[in-house]
């Protein structure tokens, strides 16, 4: 008896009413892509990649978005992530703004300006230091963190930053703050868990 | 359209509102206690307090033809006031069996029974017994997972709308054997038992859902959530997938409230501060534009004029140039619109409705 240590009972995993058991699947819709792997983004990054290097931005970028894992497992989304950046990175800024418009005119278009809402964020998130939010959030104070920053800000993670700021902006002025406000309440992410969670979220089973 | 009727009736939040019938009298939920203010001219003013709750009141409703008055508060509690004929309101206790906070109240519209929507993810049905003179609640559990944001009723009285965190909006025959008639069969169901889901529907972004609105034939739900969007639910026949579910993605901040003025109009406020109205059918709804629209043609002119001179003296005093009006919002209302409700309406179309919100406000607006 005195072998167990009690108070390493995760008790809420045997509370049916606690948000550990809270089943996140009734909050997905029904019409969700299939699960993805690693090894289909990685093909489908191909894809998108001759389409960006033919000189179809407006095919590259729709392709991308609309195959994003929103399903699939972290390897998944981890892999299209970096293909959609590509993508960005790879418009123009004066193609921005027309391309934009192109892309939201279609139908299906606010969802897919969603999706690429989902993914300027979640590119921010990890831009700037290589992880700046994913870390622990009360490692360093606020001083700290912004000279972290602004010295990993030159060189590859300030260029990435202000191409999704530009493209924040762009996309800010044709989808409004209700594209933002669906970002942080979608269930449905692109970016892969975080590891700091302390109740299940975006598409993780619970710890 | 006529300039909407504002009553700034205090500095706090006002959780929700209910005028009375003749629309003489309005109650106000603040804090612990419920105001009721009684008209004179044009403006309100405070003839009594409902005290009795200990914690935050959550929902008022008046029930038009009776008078009484519910309220619902976080004490887990609900209180029936009756007016008598001194003028003072007795109020009754009701036994909601809930452990958590009650979050809204509602008058079915025959009156005889109330829902409320708790933390607890249970509405409580509320019905008057008559041999043991007492108010009785019955509770709706499956399949609610999360807590229930708002409820509304249909029409018949029988059937309820109820919307909950858990992103779904769901439809419950609510009927009791002892006060309701059984209603006619309709697109949400023939034969309801107590606890019959009618229908579950949810959003594809699945944000919270704030409301929930009948249209008034009853034929249509719509809800509006986190989302920022505004989903419209016309359904076919029971136990079949809907005819249509239209979900409209706004660019706004979200909606905390909406109402349908017809069977084609919904009014839509929320954490904008403005009334927007949304207009369309089982093809395709589109936001048409807001209330407020009549306004910023004068003030604007006004202020450009008087600005250079107000702009030094704001730079003199407060170190910036800024606008003489930067600190107030460019709507009626200051701050969120919390509830929308029917003020006038003539024959099935609404022709005014009044909003109160976060700012204290209480604004009447005529469509």
């Amino acid at each position: 008896m005195a072998n167990i240590n009690w108070r390493t009972i995760n008790v809420d995993a045997y509370d049916p009413e606690s948000a550990l058991n809270f089943p996140i699947t009734t909050l997905l819709p029904a019409n969700l892509p299939a699960p993805s792997t690693s090894a289909e983004s990685a093909q489908i990054g191909q894809q998108v990649r001759q389409l960006l290097r033919a000189g179809d931005s407006l095919g590259a970028l729709q392709s991308a978005l609309e195959t994003a894992p929103l399903a699939g497992d972290d390897s998944a989304k981890q892999v299209h992530h970096a293909t959609v950046l590509e993508v960005l990175q790879g418009i123009r800024q004066s193609d921005v703004s027309r391309i934009l418009n192109e892309m939201l005119k279609q139908p299906g278009g606010t969802a897919l300006g969603d999706t690429l809402m989902k993914y300027i964020y979640k590119g921010m998130a990890s831009g700037a230091g290589g992880g700046g939010k994913g870390m622990s959030p009360q490692a360093t104070g606020s001083g700290f963190t912004q000279i972290q920053a602004r010295n990993f800000g030159e060189g590859g993670g300030g260029q990435v930053m202000s191409v999704l700021l530009s493209w924040h902006e762009k996309l800010t002025e044709v989808v409004g703050v209700g594209g933002i406000v669906r970002v942080m309440s979608d269930r449905r992410t692109v970016a892969p868990c975080t590891k700091l969670g302390r109740h299940p979220s975006n598409n993780c089973q619970a710890q | 359209m006529a300039a909407p009727e504002v009553h700034h009736l205090f500095h706090a939040p006002i959780a929700d509102h209910s005028f009375s019938a003749d629309r003489n009298t309005l109650a106000v939920a603040r804090e612990n206690n419920v105001d009721l203010y009684q008209k004179s001219g044009k403006s309100f003013n405070l003839q009594d307090e409902l005290r009795g709750h200990d914690k935050t009141i959550t929902g008022v409703d008046i029930a038009p033809r009776s008078g009484r008055i519910v309220t619902c508060s976080q004490d887990r509690n609900a209180y029936v006031w009756e007016p008598s004929k001194s003028g003072e309101w007795k109020p009754t206790l009701v036994l909601l069996r809930i452990n958590r906070a009650a979050t809204c109240v509602r008058w079915s519209p025959s009156e005889a029974k109330f829902a409320v929507g708790s933390g607890a993810r249970i509405i409580a049905v509320c019905y008057f017994e008559e041999e043991n003179d007492w108010w009785i609640s019955k509770h709706l559990k499956k399949p609610l997972r999360s807590t229930v944001t708002s409820v509304a009723w249909h029409p018949n009285s029988v059937l309820l709308a109820a919307g909950s965190t858990d992103g779904h909006a769901r439809v419950f025959s609510s009927f009791i054997k002892s006060t309701d008639e059984r209603p006619e069969p309709s697109a949400w169901g023939e034969r309801l038992p107590f606890n019959t889901v009618c229908g579950e529907y949810l959003n594809p972004t699945a944000g919270w859902v704030h409301s929930v609105g009948f249209s008034p034939s009853g034929n249509a739900l719509a809800f509006v959530s986190h989302d920022s969007a505004v989903t419209v639910v016309y359904p076919s026949a029971p136990e079949q997938p809907p005819q249509a579910v239209i979900s409209i993605s706004t660019q706004l901040l979200p909606f905390a409230d909406l109402l349908w003025i017809s069977e084609s109009e919904i009014v839509c406020a929320g954490y904008d501060c403005e009334v927007y109205r949304f207009s369309g059918d089982a093809s395709g709804w589109q936001l048409t534009g807001s209330l407020e629209a009549a306004k910023g043609g004068r003030p604007g002119m006004e202020q450009r004029e008087e600005s250079a001179l107000n702009m030094f003296r704001s730079m003199d005093l407060k170190g910036r140039g800024g606008g003489v009006e930067d600190t107030k919002l460019k709507t009626v209302h200051q701050n969120t619109i919390n509830t929308i409700r029917v003020y006038q309406d003539a024959g099935g179309d609404v022709q005014k409705v009044s909003t109160g919100g976060l700012d204290g406000r209480v604004v009447v607006w005529s469509l």
